[in-house]
Parts: C-alpha cells; structure tokens; sequence
C-alpha cells in the first residue's frame, strides 16, 4: 500500500515535470535560438540543440545599442515604481482600515481605473500630454501615464497586505502618544513590509515591459525602452533571428531570476491581491 | 492648534488625506483623459487642430465613420473571435492544470509557481518568440505539426489574413494560462477534503464528485476567473503589435488595437477616440459586473 503510494507519486511528478517542460518551450526556445548561427536558424528540420554553440551576447549588446535601450527601461520603471509605492501605500493602509460607503465607493472607483487598457487610454492621454508640453520630457510622460496605469493595481495588492496587520499594535501605538502618521510609518508599514516589497516588484517587472506607451509618446530612439527597441529589430522581414532572441534573452534573464528566486511571495501576493 | 491640523494628525482626516493622495494623481491622469476622451470623440482631431484648444464640433460623425466603414464589421468580428476563444482556452487548460497540481506529490507548488514565468515576460518579447515559434518556412510549430501528420503543408500563421488571428489566440493564451491556473488553485485549495472523502465513501466516482461537489463550489471563482479573463484579453496590445500588426489587410485587426492604429497611424485621432470611447464602455461593464458579483460574495 505505502509503496504504491510512493510510486504513484513519482509517476505524478514525472507527469508534472513534463507537463512544465511543454509549457515553458517557447522560453528554451528562444536560448536555443539565441546560440544557434547562420543558417543553423532556418534549418529544416529545426535542430533542438545548437550544432556549434554561438555566444552572441557581447556583439548584439554592442550592435543593437543595448546600453540605451535597457537604461531607458530601468529609468522608466524605477520611476513609476517611486511614484507608485510613494501616492499608493497610504491608501491601501486607509482602504484597509476605514470600513464606510464613502471608502466603497473609493474601492470601486479604484477598481475601475484598474481595468482601463493602456492601447485605449494613450489617445486622450497622447492628445493632452502634447497640448501641454509634456512630450518635450518624453519619458517623464510615459512614467506619469504608466504610474497611473499601474497605481491602482498597487493599492488593492497593498490593501490585501494591510488587513493582515492585526489593528491592535496600531492602537497600542497611539494611547503611547503616538500621531497617526508616526504609528503607520513605525508600526503598519514595517509589519507590511514583505506584501509592499513584492506589489514594488511586480510594479516594477510590469512596467519594465511596458510598451504601449513608450511606442506612442517617445519619438527619439535615444529615450526609447526595450520594448520599443525590439519591436524596431522584429519587423515583418526579419531575418536576424539570432539578434532577436539574443536580444530577448538579454532582456528577460533578470527578470526570470528575479521571478525564479521570489516565485513564492510573488505567487501569494498575487492571490490574495487578485481575489479579495 | 487648529481643527483640520488635529483631525490629519490624530482622526479620520488622515485616512481621508492618504486616500485623496492617489485619487487626486488618478484624477488627473486616469479621469481626467477619460473624459476628455469622450469630448474627443465628438470633435475633428487631426495633426492641424492636435495643439489647439478650440476644436470643432462634429457631433456624432466620428462614430458614424468607424460604424460603417467596410473593416468594421471584420475587426468587431476578430474581437469576439479573439475574446470568446482566448478565455475558453486558458479556462479549460488552467482548469486542468490547477487539477492537476492540486494532487499531493513533492514539488507540486514549486512547479506550479514556475508556470508564471510566461506571464511574467514582457508581452513584447513573448510575441517575438513566438513570431519564432510560428514562422511559416522554418517555425517549429510546423514542423511539430508536420511531424504528428496533423497538416501535410505548412502553414503560415502569420502572413495567411484566415491563420492571422489565430496566431496571436495561441500566444495570448499561453500568456493567460498561468494566471488562470493560480487563480483557481486557490479556490480548489479552498474546498474541504472531507467533503470527498465522505463522497468517496458514497461511492461516488471521480467525475460525479467533480460535477456535484468541485464545480458547484468552484461558481464563484470561475465568474471571477473568466471576468478577470475578459478584461485581460481586451488589454491585449502588445502580441498583436510583435506579431502581426492587426493584418494582413486586418484578419487579425481587433478594437483595442485599431483604436490606437486610427490614432498613431492613421492620424484620424477623433475616430481613435470614439472605437476607444466604445471599447472602454464595453470593459467597465465586465468589470462593474464582477466587482458587483464579488461583493455579493462577501456580503452573503
């Protein structure tokens, strides 16, 4: 009994194991491509391990002007992530505390600007940005915009974290002599630490990825991020795939790094954000 | 010390000062060009009159021009082809995949977790992998598909207007499915064992305590999952930007990126805003209804 047990086990994880081997091809794939050369690339039919290994990564860094495009991505999100994580914590600590049909109705509201998609806001947000001047400090402009997008999405993740601290510390803190502000910031905010820091870092992952607006409100290639960058290397008749997925690879192994080392916090900071 | 300084430092007023903080920055930047939109939509806006402040009025042309033109009926089309599909597939793959790691085994969460990474990518560099992926001449697919004798000629996903829309269907959903895997295996988590165990006990099969006991109790979640579903797939801009730019000659063109092509291509910026003007109505409906449902939830 116990030695089916233990097989069927490890008859589940071989299934698991390959089930997550299908799922994550496209991401071997595209390391695979990025060491294959010439015509290695367009053989047919496709080799699943490159014949003579290619390390491009110098050279495609170099060519494709890497440096600017990869600093204007980190620029951009480590601004809208300031911005965000500076307006959006207070108002999840006060979304999580006050209960009252005034604060619904902010919840609500909140949760409607969350769902406005980027491709059908940037036409206003283009048409104004430009009345006012605000193109002339293009990626500011694509910051504000992103900050916007992602800030409510911040403060329902930072609200989930926030209900978690136990009320009494806060009031404890404030018969002591404490302000308000003193006790959030000694008392709520280190006790939400780990919920703030992983809503920072989705922020953060997202809006390094961002494209909509940066393709719409940035003309000069040296403010361009990645993904711009990237999309201007693709075009339809492309035929650098190595420096594509060199490219690619560049650009997404922090990211998968960032994700693979804190995949735990990330996963139960997303549920309980998404779901309550 | 006077009342309003009292009130931030010790009562509600300083509740009300943390939340006004993001609603006066979303004011400006969400509200602010949701509404100027909707004035945008009734105007002439083009490259000339872009800077001016006076534009004229045209009332509901704008929406006549974009409801009637030959494409519009192919790309409303394409939408609801796009939508329906997408969230059919990531529903049903995340739903058997969230089944199937719910199943005790070591390293079940750990290699659930690793799933996300696909949602984690920048859509931008999942659609260049995939363009990879599905290139007609050289692309894997074919070759898999070819290999499995499924087709015996290649296929070419992206330059064939009837393939088109199906190419972005397949990454958006291999995007997707992650996020509807987590989701649900939350709610599955949530369901009590011995409800099964009692039902085992019955004699009852695993497919009839699937359908009486995991679907039933799953109602709540699955509305959440497919509204959340909806609205993610009507965000849907970059696959469609690194893949096929919406053709050829739009097959597979949908209104959230035709929207942004009127505007940023064409130059036909009012018309922009009245497909967008439309799309926005359509998303906030699906997302009022699931936050009404899900406080619903809550309140019984």
């Amino acid at each position: 009994m116990l030695r089916d047990e233990r097989l069927s086990q490890y008859a589940l994880l071989t299934v698991a194991l390959a089930l997550v081997a299908t799922y994550l091809f496209p991401v071997y794939w595209m390391y695979v491509t990025a060491l294959k050369s010439g015509n290695e690339i367009v053989a047919w039919p496709p080799t699943f391990w490159p014949a003579d290994p290619d390390f491009a990564a110098a050279e495609v860094w170099e060519r494709l002007q890497m440096a600017t495009y990869m600093k204007n991505s980190v620029i951009i999100a480590v601004g809208v992530t300031l911005i965000v994580v500076t307006l959006g914590t207070g108002c999840g600590y006060a979304l999580a505390r006050v209960r009252s049909r005034w604060m619904d109705v902010v919840l609500f509201a909140i949760l409607m600007m969350q769902v406005l998609p980027s491709s059908l806001m940037i036409t206003p947000i283009f048409v104004a940005f430009s009345q006012i001047g605000l193109l002339d400090y293009p990626r500011t402009a694509v910051i504000l915009a992103q900050a916007a997008k992602v800030l409510p999405f911040y403060v329902v993740l930072t609200r989930a974290t926030f209900i978690q601290v136990p009320k009494e510390l806060e009031e404890a803190a404030l018969v002591d002599g404490n302000s308000r502000i003193g006790a959030f910031l000694s008392i709520n905010v280190p006790l939400a630490r780990n919920g703030i820091l992983v809503a920072a870092l989705l922020i953060f992952l997202q809006s390094l990825g961002e494209y909509v607006y940066s393709r719409s409100l940035i003309q000069a290639r040296a403010f361009q991020p990645a993904t711009v960058g990237l999309q201007s290397f693709m075009g339809p008749n492309t035929s650098d795939w190595q420096g594509v997925m060199t490219y690619a690879a560049i650009y997404v192994t922090p990211i998968i790094l960032f994700f693979v080392l804190l995949q735990r916090q990330i996963v139960s900071g997303l549920t309980s954000g998404a779901l309550k | 010390m006077s009342a309003p300084t009292s009130s931030f430092r010790d009562g509600r007023g300083f509740d009300r000062i943390l939340v006004w903080i993001t609603l006066g920055f979303l004011i400006v930047f969400s509200a602010f060009p949701l509404v100027y939109n909707v004035i945008m939509s009734f105007q002439n806006v083009d490259l000339f009159t872009l800077a001016s402040f006076d534009r004229p009025f045209v009332g509901l042309d704008n929406y006549d021009e974009v409801l009637t033109r030959n494409a519009t009926q192919i790309i409303v089309r394409n939408t609801a082809v796009f939508v329906v599909l997408s969230v059919a597939a990531q529903l049903s793959i995340g739903f058997a995949l969230a089944l199937f790691f719910q199943q005790r085994f070591p390293g079940a969460t750990w290699l659930r977790g690793l799933f996300l990474a696909g949602w984690i990518m920048p859509g931008l560099v999942v659609g260049g992998v995939w363009s990879f992926i599905l290139a007609g001449d050289f692309g894997v697919l074919n070759w898999l598909l070819q290999t499995l004798g499924v087709t015996d000629d290649k296929i070419f996903w992206l330059s064939d207007p009837s393939k088109s829309l199906y190419s972005v269907i397949i990454a958006n959903v291999w995007v997707g499915v992650p996020f509807n895997m987590i989701l649900l295996s939350v709610g599955l988590a949530a369901i009590p064992d011995d409800i099964y165990e009692a039902a085992e006990l019955d004699g009852a099969g695993r497919v009839w305590r699937f359908l009486t006991i995991t679907l039933p109790l799953m109602r709540a979640q699955l509305g959440a999952v497919i509204s959340l579903g909806i609205i993610f797939t009507l965000q849907q801009f970059d696959l469609f930007a690194a893949l096929t730019q919406g053709g050829p000659s739009n097959g597979s063109n949908v209104m959230q990126y035709w929207s942004w092509e009127l505007s940023f291509q064409d130059y036909r910026i009012g018309q922009g805003s009245a497909v967008s003007v439309l799309m926005i109505l359509v998303v906030i409906g699906v997302a009022a209804i699931y936050v009404r449902s899900t406080r619903h939830e809550h309140a019984a």
